[in-house]
């Protein structure tokens, strides 16, 4: 095929709106009431959610010309490698950084733009959200590799390139928490997640690290662990890394399952 | 390795089993028997007939299908209850399917005590076969099932009692398939969710026709279809024995 043909130029808004409205939920602090304030902002090109929100901060005045607090978020690095900026836009979770006014506006063919913050988070005021559990599920499955001891352990073993590639791919992961949100099985801590889950397969697939493989298999496998799956996948198709979040959970439940038919023969 | 499994874990893996193994394999004989219909009262009658002529019958009807069915029925309305339904945000395929199997496992909850209090005990009270159930009557099985049949409502009712039983089973061996990790890669997934389809619309087919072999002889397909194995038949209809 001629390159020149294959090359499709991204589609682009024709016809901007004057102004964009941004409905945003706000929350006074955590256990308060959620409510709706619509903001207005002149289109301007090249907008992303973030300097939008940067905009409405300098001047928090809602459409009905109501005197407000500037809206409250989370940002890092603008780059989507940080993942702390992840909020639902227009009713689907991801990176706001990432998220630019001109594809969301050609998507939704309106001009009003709606930010909530992560419905499965704590909620601690605003977009802001508190994500303090993906920590806790990366200790129930041990995600660490234990190196310390009291002698030298010298040079790991090699790895190979397949292994390294597959290893590379879960090691993307940023904690953003789209797999989760995203997920209709995830909420009331009776499924620890797919997050969870990718980075134990990271820990087990390490040469050193597979030594404490029972201990992250333990943590997948009590009652709140990797059961409850309920295998829509919409995990994978939301992870702005492109994890193979649905490969890691199936290679799991495949070690889970032989162990749990075939590991009672050995005894 | 030492792995302590949970409960949870032990019930989820006793459920995707239940619907394959004793519920999944029953399907698949149950429409044999109903697509003897085709052929006919005598025909389906025979084959009911042998059903109770089976040894250790009332056995493999409370362990192999009342037990697991039981089981299955209630716990996944219990994992149906769990469901934080999402798909109108995010809208895939396999998000809609996700859906799709609670919706099915909950109309097929009403619809299976419906269906085995009328045809298997006979007590549903207004209709024909009150009292005088299926079971039991294996001489006079098809004029009971045709008689509730003459019914429209009670015919469509168990029309949609087969396609949500298709396509309940067939994409419950996906889940088991993908679940068990035993369908792993994505192409692998395409394959199977592909072949699931096809065996939903197949059964579905095999369902609805037999179904409707109880109001029109042969069913959808030309009498003529039928008529070789009506003329090929050996054994006459049993006349009452006097000794």
């Amino acid at each position: 095929m001629n390159p020149a043909n294959s090359h499709h130029e991204k589609k682009r808004l024709e016809n901007p709106p004057k102004s964009i409205k941004f409905k945003i939920q706000r929350r006074e602090k955590e256990g308060a009431n959620a409510y709706w304030e619509t903001f207005e902002l002149p289109y301007r090109r090249n907008l992303n959610v973030i300097s939008a929100l940067m905009d409405i901060r300098k001047n928090p005045v809602t459409v009905e010309g109501k005197q407000t607090t500037p809206p409250v978020w989370d940002m890092s690095c603008l780059e989507q490698v940080c993942g702390i900026c992840t909020m639902v836009i227009d009713g689907r979770v991801r990176q706001s950084c990432s998220a630019l006014i001109d594809d969301i506006l050609l998507e939704s063919g309106g001009d009003t733009v709606s930010l909530a913050p992560m419905s499965k988070f704590p909620n601690i005021r605003d977009l802001k959200v508190d994500r303090s559990q993906m920590f806790e599920h990366l200790k129930q499955v041990h995600a660490w590799i234990e190196l310390d001891g009291t002698y030298d352990l010298g040079p790991g073993p090699a790895i190979s390139n397949e292994t390294a590639q597959e290893r590379y791919a879960y090691s993307r992961c940023m904690t953003c928490g789209c797999c989760l949100e995203a997920c209709p099985q995830y909420g009331d801590d009776n499924y620890i997640g797919p997050q969870a889950i990718a980075q134990a397969k990271l820990f087990n697939m390490h040469p050193v690290g597979k030594t404490n493989t029972e201990d992250r298999l333990n943590g997948l496998m009590g009652d709140d662990g990797i059961t409850a799956c309920g295998n829509a996948q919409n995990c994978v198709q939301v992870c702005p890394m492109s994890i193979p979040l649905t490969r890691a959970i199936y290679e799991t439940n495949r070690d889970i399952t032989v162990n749990a038919l075939f590991g009672w023969l050995k005894k | 390795m030492a792995i302590k499994f949970s409960n949870t874990f032990l019930l989820r893996k006793l459920h995707q089993l239940t619907g394959v193994v004793p519920l999944g394999a029953f399907f698949f004989v149950h429409m044999y028997t109903n697509s003897a219909a085709m052929n006919g009262a005598r025909s389906f009658n025979k084959h009911v007939q042998d059903i109770h002529d089976m040894p250790y019958l009332i056995f493999i009807e409370v362990f192999g299908i009342f037990i697991p069915l039981l089981f299955h029925s209630i716990y996944g309305v219990l994992i149906s209850a769990e469901a934080r339904a999402n798909a109108v945000n995010y809208s895939y395929g396999r998000n809609w399917f996700y859906i799709f199997q609670r919706v099915t496992g909950i109309f097929l909850f009403f619809f299976l005590l419906f269906h085995i209090l009328n045809l298997r005990f006979g007590l549903i009270p207004g209709l024909e076969s009150f009292g005088n159930p299926v079971a039991g009557n294996g001489g006079r099985a098809f004029d009971i099932v045709a008689t509730e049949f003459k019914h429209i409502a009670i015919l469509i009712f168990y029309i949609f009692g087969v396609i949500a039983t298709a396509w309940h089973l067939a994409y419950g061996f996906w889940l088991f398939a993908v679940d068990w990790g035993i369908v792993i890669g994505e192409k692998a997934q395409k394959i199977g969710l592909y072949a699931s389809i096809g065996l939903a619309a197949f059964l579905s087919a095999v369902g609805i026709n037999a179904a409707i072999s109880f109001v029109d002889p042969c069913g959808l397909f030309p009498a003529s279809f039928c008529e070789a194995a009506e003329k090929n038949k050996i054994i006459e209809p049993e006349a009452p024995r006097k000794f």
